[in-house]
């Protein structure tokens, strides 16, 4: 039997399909015309598996730090009795719209030698720039809002109703909190932890500006790219599209596997049923 | 069954809004104008070009002036890459456009360059840091301003010489610094030349000592004048501005981290239009503009030096010939 294309599927199919190319083909560009061998040598050298680490180290910290401190904040944000809520949590969006130059100086005024946080720590030798910790902060700033929100939205879908039942039978709001809210919005938290690491890896210009040392995978390829040149540049950039391809898929897999899949995956049952 | 919904005249609006966005947009986004000029120049130049020499030009000749800062490396690199097409190119060291950009392996992308200007190395500060006094008296002369560079807690920055010429001059500085003051413990105020707590990019380092968060560093004059900051100037026989000094400037030399070997010399700033030109009546416009400009230049902190050419003399455009003189051997 013939199978008839659905018109609107068709039309949507069309407009989609062109920013669906606008954003794959800059990324596929990538493998055309590759020098394997040259990328994997330049990646062989000291400064870049250096840099590797440095990114792959910092943002391992970073998710650690978001996911402990991040998601009590989104529960609070979710269900806490909080006066002026909704201003709170404007100012949780506002670094996901601060540009990156912008916030590394905002950032910079903070932490930096001589800023409100930074000079009472620097009297004692402690630097919060230009090293690991700075990497750091910056990766915190533009990646913990993701996670955040993901796990005030991902709270706040939580039924009520299941809360209330638990709470009549007994049980402490950390109970509820570990037993029922965090089990049912952990899909969602996964998924904010999954762009939040992938925002991270890739943060640039606030890290350019707070940590320009020692270089990040980020700020390494823009250093190559400064000195030898796109050839200097592309491996670096190959690497980084190899992580987040990573991330995502391991994220995929992570969701399959534990069924948590609508919101992460669009391989798991909920996305694969057809509605209609 | 699907019924057809009837268009209210709200969604006939909108929908020939649609239209003529639509039809819009491609102009607004795709749109050239023949009258400008596009200038790709060295990143310290940003606010001299910027507020400075692009409006002044824009006034003089009518030419709309597009210009883009990026390091100079950095935009030879784009330029031979073809990441980028300026009209003029404008570079901070005369060896970017040899290396780059001449000659037969670079795709013969510039022909001929001619130097603009010169400019000199200059220590800023802010004059919030609690040093402060300490760098004024060094600027009235009552103290070695190195002196105040060896004060403790004194966080002073400089270019990468990775990636910026004024990152390696600054190393020659100190080297030449040393030995004119008989002090062999000024290049050791630098540690390692990739010294993580000094080195930065430009931008960033103008960012941190102007936010207070450094309190001195090693700039260019010309950025230091547009940026308004109080800053000690150094003797010619070390701030690398002085063409009678090149054989002095000349005993230093730095090999890169990517093994290429570059050797002290007066700061030079040259200009070309490069193959990449696609309006080449603005172009010249704007090289000639320059070129004849010296009262500008002078007051934004440049040197005046001869206008001497390098590469292909035959290929020196006519409209530019008599605005320059003398011949440069990098």
């Amino acid at each position: 039997m013939k199978r008839r294309v659905n018109p609107t599927f068709f039309i949507f199919g069309v407009l989609g399909g062109f920013l669906f190319l606008d954003l794959v083909l800059p990324v596929a560009s990538l493998f055309f015309g590759a020098d394997w061998a040259g990328w994997m040598e330049a990646l062989q050298q000291p400064a870049a598996l250096q840099a590797l680490m440095i990114s792959i180290e910092a943002s391992a910290i970073s998710m650690v730090i978001m996911t402990l401190l991040g998601v009590p904040l989104g529960y609070l944000l979710a269900r806490a009795p909080l006066p002026l809520k909704r201003f709170w949590i404007c100012l949780v969006f506002l670094p996901m719209v601060v540009p990156d130059l912008a916030a590394g100086i905002l950032l910079l005024k903070t932490f930096g030698p001589y800023g409100i946080i930074g000079q009472p720590l620097d009297a004692k030798n402690i630097s919060l720039t230009n090293n690991l910790a700075g990497i750091i902060l910056a990766q915190l700033f533009v990646g913990a809002p993701f996670v955040i929100v993901s796990a005030l939205s991902g709270f706040a879908s939580v039924d009520p109703k299941l809360e209330l039942a638990a709470a009549t039978l007994g049980d402490s709001r950390w109970h509820i909190f570990r037993r029922i809210s965090l089990p049912l919005a952990w899909p969602g938290i996964a998924a904010g932890l999954t762009l939040a690491w992938i925002r991270a890896m890739g943060e640039f210009g606030s890290t350019l500006i707070v940590a320009y040392n020692p270089h990040s995978l980020p700020v390494y390829m823009w250093v190559k790219f400064e000195s030898d040149g796109l050839n200097g540049a592309l491996p670096a950039a190959f690497c980084l599209v190899v992580l987040a391809a990573t991330a995502v898929m391991s994220s995929m897999l992570f969701s399959r596997i534990t069924g948590f899949s609508d919101v992460v995956t669009p391989f798991g049952k909920a996305a694969m049923t057809e509605r209609y | 069954m699907q019924k057809k919904i009837p268009i209210n005249g709200g969604q006939k609006k909108a929908g020939s809004l649609l239209m003529v966005w639509c039809l819009a947009v491609p102009i607004l986004v795709f749109g050239a104008d023949e009258q400008r000029v596009s200038v790709l120049y060295a990143g310290s130049l940003a606010t001299v070009m910027e507020n400075g020499l692009g409006p002044a030009f824009t006034k003089a000749t009518g030419y709309m002036f597009q210009g883009e800062a990026q390091g100079s490396l950095g935009g030879a690199q784009m330029i031979h890459d073809h990441l980028r097409s300026p009209d003029v190119f404008i570079s901070a060291d005369p060896l970017v456009n040899t290396n780059v950009l001449m000659g037969p392996k670079n795709g013969n992308l510039v022909k001929w360059f001619t130097i603009v200007a010169s400019s000199q190395l200059v220590l800023a500060y802010n004059p919030h840091s609690r040093f402060a006094a300490k760098f004024q008296d060094a600027a009235a002369s009552k103290i070695p301003w190195y002196e105040v560079l060896e004060t403790p807690r004194v966080k002073f920055g400089r270019g990468d010489p990775s990636i910026d010429p004024k990152g390696y001059r600054t190393l020659f500085l100190f080297n030449l610094a040393g030995k004119y003051y008989h002090r062999a413990d000024i290049p050791r105020l630098l540690g390692d030349p990739m010294n993580p707590a000094q080195v930065f990019p430009e931008v960033v380092l103008m960012a941190r000592v102007e936010s207070g968060q450094f309190d001195a560093g090693i700039f260019y004059k010309h950025e230091i004048l547009a940026h308004h900051l109080p800053y000690i100037e150094f003797p010619p026989e070390i701030n690398l501005s002085d063409p009678r000094f090149s054989d002095l400037y000349a005993q230093e030399t730095y090999i890169t981290p990517s093994g290429q070997r570059v050797t002290g010399a007066p700061i030079l700033f040259t200009i070309t239009v490069p193959e990449t030109v696609r309006h080449w009546d603005a172009a010249l416009a704007f090289v000639r503009f320059l070129l004849s400009s010296e009262d500008l230049l002078k007051e934004f902190g440049f040197g005046i030096v001869q206008h001497r050419t390098a590469g292909d003399p035959a290929k020196v455009p006519a409209e530019v010939r008599p605005l320059a003189s003398g011949v440069f051997k990098p």
